[in-house]
């Protein structure tokens, strides 16, 4: 392969990631919400694979394979059924307006390259760019459970901040033993389904999946 | 009998409590299981475990007198409260649970046991943290048995709170790996996250990343261990659960995630070669115990009593972490199996409670030495032993720790400590002779199954046991352990 073209691809798909990023923030509906998160798990897919391939580290394809199987794939088509079967269609709510929100996302995405600026406490092993890439990740995701009302816009954020973490992970390790990786991937796929479950059981509960509806324990 | 034994029994036996069977069946391989479990750990650590470590699994499992100390609290704990459950949950009748759940509470009790022992025989820290997110996933549907609104709320903020504090458990993971990756020769990529490598290696380590990588850890399992202020799904998830789940909840997961702490704790003290993490966990502890106080006395549910309580005795082994030294960590980890127990056996008192007062109200409870003195006789004791009061064992260990706090000259955390336990003190007091004494009708309770009132007197048998003597094995085992804790490589 051309070594000028790939670097450069990578790095687009480095900007595309940031820019679905924040896509998921301003979508509008729960749905295009989702449809962000498997763009960005696709993308980081992608961008896994060409550093797995550009760098010689085959093991690296195999937590790929699971991030598109799992993540762009299976765990959006198990959000898709928990909406189809809610009937949601409503709009995001959310504490913060969407057009805050980016101007919080873009001071975030400032603070991560300030804080991970040019190597000065962590070394990349290929792609410097990612770290910075993957902090504003971890951080957009704790923004939407922070900002948003509803249950699954929550799990949705901390899916975020897992991409990120994933991410993290690969940049300045080539990616943690398999054996940890796909312990983690099995963790994320069984907390989405289980949480899916309490969605429903807080509909059941509550008439509604608004999360600052939960009042009821204090002190 | 190797170290996968001890895993794969609770494991095997949450599978056969699915199996679809008559209530009494179930009931019976609960209990089996539990029992099987607990006395297979017992004979694992006092007959097989002699070697300072025992590795299983390409050393991706090990067990040091560390673990062993855990792994025979946790199938005790869980012991006594599969008994308990066995009398509360399993009973017959119009007003029980249906089959199906219950074999599905019995299928998650035994799991949570489960990812409970992987944590603490994991050498990998990558499978302890794996582990660690388990006990969440599995625990989440104990919290919730009964879909009430309370529970629903509870159970969500467990598994939310919980998963956001151990995602950044997993950045300091991620960040271990990384100086690993770093500094040792690579090509090992299979050993560097296991603990007994990378901490016979920490000299190597850059000691700035995994200053880094402790503080997301004690943040993220500090979450899970309810040290202040990350404390906040814990008095619901302690409430909201049956009295069996409250007491596994409070009296071992928190414990657990006190442990995974605690190793990355002995890595950073050995790697960075000062007392950086000490003071952490001083001043986290420090806090807890603080936060904890007014809730204790102005509190007006039990069950979030008893809560805001293991966040103070949570609290109090992390200062005993951190003041270190023989004395510190000996207290502390003492510490942790006598909250264990002394924690379980008010949790499963709180049943009893419930069961006769039909609230979890303290001003509905009143009188219960009147309505029966048995049950007042356990509780009232029991809060004694919680508070610190002398001959029980909960007094000795604080005891430790404290002593450990003024031989290693830290007296201001100290001073405040003791203003602070003594607050507590008095706060428990008021509180549980409003409960335990005073007037009420003179209404005869049938009492509760025979069964369940016997594990009350177990666990009051052992606190009051273990505050005047520790048989010798485990006096032996508690001391290899806080050398372990010592960083001590052997």
């Amino acid at each position: 392969m051309n070594t000028e073209f790939v670097p450069s691809l990578i790095h687009f798909f480095g900007m595309m990631l940031l820019i679905v990023s924040f896509w998921m923030l301003a979508a509008p509906q729960i749905g295009a919400s989702i449809r962000a998160y498997a763009t960005h798990s696709f993308l980081l897919a992608l961008i896994t694979a060409f550093i797995a391939l550009t760098n010689h580290v085959e093991h690296l394809l195999i937590p790929a394979f699971l991030t598109l199987a799992l993540k762009t794939i299976l765990i959006p088509q198990v959000f898709f059924r928990i909406i189809r079967r809610l009937g949601i269609r409503k709009e995001i709510e959310s504490y913060v307006n969407i057009p805050f929100t980016l101007l919080l996302a873009v001071l975030l995405v400032f603070v991560s390259f300030y804080v991970t600026g040019e190597g000065k406490v962590l070394k990349s092993v290929s792609f410097g760019e990612f770290i910075p890439l993957a902090v504003s990740t971890i951080f957009f995701g704790m923004l939407m459970m922070t900002t948003r009302k509803k249950a699954i816009n929550q799990v949705l954020g901390l899916l975020l901040i897992e991409n990120g973490l994933f991410l993290m992970g690969v940049t300045i390790t080539f990616g943690m033993p398999l054996l940890v990786e796909i312990g983690v991937f099995f963790d994320a796929l069984v907390g989405v389904v289980i949480m899916g479950v309490f969605v429903f059981k807080i509909r059941g509960a509550f008439e509604s999946i608004d999360a600052d509806d939960m009042t009821v324990l204090k002190g | 009998m190797t170290i996968d034994h001890i895993l794969w029994t609770p494991l095997a036996f949450a599978f056969l409590c699915l199996v679809p069977c008559p209530k009494r069946t179930t009931r019976l391989t609960f209990m089996a299981g539990a029992a099987v479990s607990a006395i297979g750990a017992w004979f694992f650590v006092f007959g097989n475990f002699s070697g300072p470590r025992i590795f299983a699994f390409k050393e991706s499992l090990m067990m040091d007198a560390l673990s062993a100390v855990f792994v025979l609290l946790i199938p005790s704990v869980g012991l006594l409260s599969a008994i308990y459950a066995g009398g509360y949950l399993f009973k017959e009748g119009e007003t029980g649970i249906p089959p199906a759940k219950l074999r599905r509470y019995a299928f998650f009790f035994h799991l949570f046991l489960f990812t409970m022992l992987l944590t603490v025989l994991s050498n990998n820290l990558g499978v302890m943290w794996i582990a660690i997110e388990g006990t969440t996933l599995a625990s989440s549907f104990l919290v919730n048995v009964d879909d009430k609104k309370s529970s629903i709320e509870a159970a969500w903020k467990y598994l939310i709170l919980c998963s956001v504090g151990i995602a950044l458990a997993l950045f300091g993971v991620i960040l271990v790996y990384y100086s690993a990756v770093e500094q040792v020769a690579s090509g090992e990529t299979g050993l560097l996250l296991n603990w007994s490598f990378l901490l016979a290696k920490a000299k190597y380590l850059d000691p700035q990343i995994i200053r880094l990588a402790f503080i997301f850890v004690l943040v993220g399992y500090g979450t899970k261990a309810g040290l202040a202020p990350f404390h906040a799904w814990l008095p619901d998830a302690h409430s909201q659960a049956p009295a069996p789940v409250s007491a596994l909840l409070s009296g071992v997961l928190l414990s657990c995630a006190t442990f995974g702490i605690l190793r990355f704790h002995i890595l950073t003290k050995v790697a960075t070669d000062s007392a950086f993490s000490d003071t952490l966990l001083i001043v986290f502890g420090v806090l807890s115990v603080a936060i904890a106080v007014p809730f204790i006395m102005e509190q007006a549910d039990y069950k979030r009593l008893l809560a805001y309580s293991s966040v103070e005795h949570m609290g109090l082994a992390a200062v005993g972490l951190g003041f270190g030294g023989t004395l510190g960590l000996y207290g502390a980890i003492l510490h942790i199996v006598n909250h264990a127990f002394t924690k379980s056996l008010l949790f499963f008192t709180s049943g009893h409670l419930y069961y006769f007062f039909h609230s979890k109200e303290i001003s509905k409870v009143k009188g219960i030495f009147r309505k029966n003195a048995f049950l007042g006789t356990i509780f009232f004791f029991g809060v004694l032993a919680i508070a610190g009061m002398p001959p029980f064992s909960v007094f000795f260990s604080e005891f430790c720790i404290l002593s450990a706090g003024f031989l290693a000259k830290q007296f201001i955390p100290c001073a405040i400590l003791l203003v602070l336990l003594a607050l507590i003190f008095t706060g428990f007091l008021r509180q549980a002779n409003r409960m335990t004494f005073g007037e009420t009708e003179k209404t005869e309770m049938p009492a509760k199954s025979f069964l369940m009132d016997s594990v009350l007197v177990v666990g009051m048998i052992v606190i009051v046991v273990m505050g005047f003597y520790i048989p010798r094995p485990l006096q032996h085992l508690l001391q290899e352990a806080s050398r372990v804790a010592g960083g001590v490589v052997s």
